[in-house]
């Protein structure tokens, strides 16, 4: 508790006295605390759960995602051999949530990844140069944030036929404009800095600034930015495997398995909760540590 | 002996600073008699701003506050907000430096004042529009009416520090502390302001609180004159005994500011005695007097020991161990 | 934001009297510019929509007959559609269709024009209860929650908004459902049609609007609250009005809100455009016949028209969404409204 605002003390005569003791050390420390563990609670959680998604079936044996008994369907959870139980074909609950974060980790950092370097690379491209080169490449981002990245990813998955790949390649088609839009903002609002404007003039080679300058101050909001858009990409992904546009059945991915649970959703509502908790706490992990990594780097 | 309007004593706040405490200001003790005009004069950091807002009950929470602020004999410090709130822009109220900033930028000036109306008094819509007029036409802005309907990005920027102080005036405070109101301004607009709170002054029988850096402006305005460094006040004496003729400047402090003046009379390119040095770090200052490091003539015993503010002449306070002997400024 | 800078830089409107202000200000003209500028991005937007259905392999007719039907039948369909002309030709059909306000004829037969005006007015009433409903309650929410900054209301919001943002929108319709139209039976599972009654449209509605609205709210909650917040703490004038003795409560909504609002309007017209993915799986989720759902279905069908002009909706709606977001700068901005006056 901080010290009360107003204290009547009337110093008597006769020396100066302390004031009362303002913020202890224990708010302090606490408060430091608190920011330790915002970083490392999410970031602790993500990793255990990355564990669980590709070291774990390396070390057990799990039941097969795709393929299940019939005989064995609708089993409670923590019957003998299914963690989770098994839904109404008899495929094991538990490694469809373990195969689908899989395909779920594998697409988000793919897509997020093709995003950050070609985006990037368009976006620092517009807002360092700027003049036509900007005004050209704004004009070509606005018109792809504003097609609509469902409709994309359907098409090709229309039209191409179901696959992870086609998945990311749409996926990208949205991530690619949407990094373009926030590093050209940063880069537009680095160039300005006054050691930016003096490297420039004392004739630096562009590639040289842009590379030296630019890129180090704009990461950390990159970064952050991109925690946010594994989350992003992870729900969208599993919209498209919602609608069956995604990975094609019978592969695991937690949004077929939110699909397949709404048609026995009255009777059983943990086949389509299980999968959405699952998703809800992975993308609070990732947006949780976005925030923290913004917090500790100073970023807006 | 007239009752003082406004009586500090022992005023002390401290911040919280990175686990430290700062302590901004340390032990302040001054009145100010109705009707008459202080300057408080200091640097950025010396802690002339903070004891006013904490007068004024303006600091955010979590500052402590001890001593005493009495207003007309009621004391402030260690009021709960609301009853705070009665006195700020009734009794007292205060005139910030920065109009551009200090107006909020999507409201009317008139309303901003009909809200500083009634706030306080119990008027209606109307009456209090035409008190607002009233007062924008007291501070001396022309077309009142039609100014009354603007906001402030379309007055000039001395348009907008009278509107400010025709808010601070709508419930005819007694005291007004105007804290660098004339800082932002250019010179010619300064001496307008200057002259229309005085003029103010006499008409509302105010007292007047001038906060500045600006020892020029203290002496060319106030009855009284205190000179802080570094949360303490280093001297304090009536503007008659500091400044004119008879006027002497004792403590070493005051003496570099009232050198630092340029004046006409200068010989042509001679240097300025500037103040050396840096403001004092004030979450670890020094164990002496905090103005010795900067101070051309410190001593021994000025690292070792920081001197006390007596009364050494009549009404003239200062602390200092080997004050300026009768200098007269040029 | 871009345009008020542009604004300022190119300085007051000449003439007094607001009306004739606002006509010669500056602000109405960059706006027009604005507009103008929307027209290129409109074009690009429905010619890759185009160009992405075309060069894709599909084949339109064929999933109309089924894949049963002959090369000869499924050939005379492409034709009698107009498929098997180059797509360049296809989107000046389109296009010169359009400019004539007919937005052409859908692969099963119907005008894309009837389609959009029977389901657009449903997809514009969940958009609107959605947003006006997260609206409220983030500046209710925020201002509670700004009056003591880490206080308890401000820890639970920043919970819930947390929770909000990573919701996706499927997976929270379900829960919605598991929870108020399984368990506690206060809406129905299926939404079918909306009904006249506020009544009816309320029990169709509702849950899909939480659904599209929750991640809104949180946006919205947490974006004015940390503006709310960084006023109070940094604004000279918020001191001032602290002076004059103006009660906490009234220095928050009336001096600090105000000017809140502004931020909040440019974001809710910006976000407008992102709604169109969760609009179309919410509406078929809840099957509420609108005209996400029939994006949907375009899709499936490959049905180009039809697909075009829902496209060209959601373009539309995202250009005026960040036309708006500059508007309201121009409109209720004193500062551009009135330009600056010399005294």
């Amino acid at each position: 508790m901080a010290a009360p605002l107003h204290d009547v003390a009337y110093v008597a005569a006769g020396g100066p006295q302390p004031l009362p003791s303002l913020v202890s050390t224990r708010k302090l420390r606490s408060q430091r605390l608190g920011r330790t563990l915002r970083l490392w609670i999410p970031a602790g959680f993500l990793i255990l759960l990355l564990a669980m998604c590709f070291l774990w079936p390396l070390v057990y044996q799990l039941p097969s995602p795709t393929n299940g008994n019939i005989i064995q369907a609708q089993e409670a959870p923590f019957s003998p051999g299914h963690l989770l139980g098994t839904d109404q074909v008899g495929v094991d609950i538990f490694s469809q949530i373990v195969y689908g974060g899989r395909v779920a980790f594998e697409i988000s950092v793919a897509v997020t990844l093709i995003g950050m370097a070609i985006g990037s690379l368009i976006g620092i491209t517009a807002g360092f140069f700027g003049g036509w080169v900007d005004a050209v490449l704004s004009r070509v981002l606005d018109i792809l944030i504003a097609f609509p990245a469902l409709v994309l990813a359907l098409a090709i998955a229309e039209g191409l036929g179901p696959s992870e790949f086609h998945v990311i390649l749409a996926l990208s088609a949205f991530s690619i404009p949407v990094f373009g839009r926030v590093t050209r903002g940063a880069t537009l609002v680095v160039r300005e800095l006054p050691f930016m404007v003096a490297a420039r003039l004392a004739g630096t080679r562009r590639w040289r600034v842009i590379v030296r300058h630019v890129l180090p101050n704009i990461m950390p909001g990159v970064l952050s930015f991109s925690l946010l858009g594994l989350g992003i990409v992870i729900i969208i992904e599993g919209a498209l495997d919602f609608l069956g546009y995604g990975i094609p059945p019978p592969s695991a991915s937690w949004g077929s398995m939110i699909a397949n649970g709404q048609q026995i959703m009255t009777a059983r509502p943990e086949y389509v909760l299980i999968p959405s908790i699952f998703l809800l706490i992975t993308v609070v992990a990732l947006n949780m540590l976005g925030d923290a990594l913004r917090e500790r780097w100073g970023v807006q | 002996m007239t009752e003082s309007l406004l009586e500090v004593d022992e005023l002390r706040v401290g911040f919280a600073v990175g686990g430290r405490e700062l302590r901004a200001v340390d032990s302040i003790s001054f009145s100010v008699n109705p009707g008459a005009t202080l300057a408080i004069i200091g640097e950025s950091g010396s802690g002339k701003t903070v004891s006013c807002r904490a007068i004024m009950g303006l600091l955010p929470a979590g500052t402590a506050i001890t001593g005493s602020a009495r207003l007309r004999g009621s004391e402030l410090i260690g009021l709960s907000d609301s009853e705070m709130r009665k006195h700020r822009g009734s009794d007292m109220a205060m005139v910030f430096q920065d109009p551009a900033r200090s107006l909020n930028p999507t409201m009317k000036i008139g309303i901003q004042i009909t809200e500083a109306i009634t706030t306080h008094r119990k008027v209606s819509k109307r009456e209090a529009q035409t008190q607002a007029v009233e007062l924008l036409r007291l501070v001396r802005i022309p077309a009142a009416e039609r100014r009354f309907h603007e906001y402030p990005h379309q007055l000039s920027g001395g348009m907008r520090q009278r509107v400010m102080i025709a808010m601070a005036l709508a419930c005819r405070p007694k005291l007004l502390i105007a804290d660098e109101a004339t800082t932002a301004l250019d010179v010619t607009t300064q001496a307008q302001i200057m002259e229309l709170l005085l003029e103010l002054q006499q008409e509302l029988d105010m007292a007047l609180i001038l906060i500045s850096h600006d020892l020029g402006l203290a002496a060319s305005y106030a009855d009284e004159v205190i000179v802080m460094y570094a949360g303490k006040i280093v001297e304090q004496a009536p503007a008659a005994a500091l400044f004119g003729r008879d006027g002497s400047v004792r403590m070493r402090y005051t003496r570099a500011l009232l050198d630092a003046i340029p004046h006409m009379e200068r010989p042509a390119h001679s240097a300025l005695p500037v103040v050396g040095g840096r403001p004092p770090d004030m979450t670890a200052l020094p164990v002496g007097c905090s103005f010795a490091p900067r101070c051309g003539s410190a001593a021994d015993d000025c690292v070792a020991k920081s001197p006390a503010l007596i009364e050494h002449a009549p009404g003239h306070r200062w602390a200092c161990w080997h004050p300026c002997e009768n200098g007269v400024h040029s | 934001m871009a345009l008020v800078q542009q604004i300022q830089l190119q300085g007051g409107a000449g003439a007094r009297g607001s009306a004739r202000r606002l006509a010669g200000s500056p602000a109405l003209r960059l706006v027009g510019r604005r507009l103008l500028a929307a027209i290129p991005v409109l074009l690009g937007v429905t010619f890759l929509t185009f160009a992405v259905f075309n060069t894709l392999p599909n084949d339109t007719a064929q999933a109309i007959l089924g894949l049963s039907a002959s090369p000869g039948a499924v050939a005379a369909l492409n034709h009698q559609l107009g498929l098997d002309q180059p797509f360049f030709v296809q989107y000046w059909h389109w296009l010169s269709g359009v400019l004539h306000g007919n937005l052409g004829t859908s692969v099963q037969g119907e005008s894309v024009n009837h389609e959009l005006a029977t389901h657009l007015p449903v997809t514009l009433e969940l958009l609107a209860y959605a947003l006006v409903v997260s609206l409220l309650l983030a500046i209710i929410v925020a201002v509670l929650a700004a009056r003591k900054p880490n206080g308890i209301v401000d820890r639970t919001q920043l919970a819930i908004s947390m929770l909000g943002l990573s919701a996706a929108p499927y997976a929270l319709a379900f829960v919605l459902i598991v929870i108020f139209a399984v368990k506690l039976q206060w809406f129905p599972v299926i939404s079918g049609s909306v009904g006249d009654t506020p009544l009816s449209f309320l029990k169709a509605m509702t849950l899909p609007a939480c659904a599209i609205g929750f991640p809104l709210f949180a946006i919205y909650t947490r974006l004015l609250r940390g503006d709310l917040v960084e006023q109070m703490q940094r604004e000279d004038y918020i001191v001032t009005a602290k002076a004059k003795g103006v009660p906490p409560w009234r220095v928050l909504i009336r001096h600090a809100l105000r000017n809140s609002m502004f931020t909040l309007i440019t974001v809710v017209g910006l976000n407008l455009g992102t709604l169109v993915g969760a609009v179309a799986i919410i509406e078929t989720v809840f099957t509420v016949p609108g005209i996400g759902q029939d994006l949907l279905t375009g899709i499936s069908n490959r049905d180009v028209p039809l697909i075009e002009g829902i496209v060209l909706v959601f373009a539309l709606m995202t250009v005026l969404g960040n036309l708006l977001a500059d508007l309201m700068y121009a409109v209720l901005d004193p500062r551009i409204r009135y330009g600056s006056s010399t005294t």
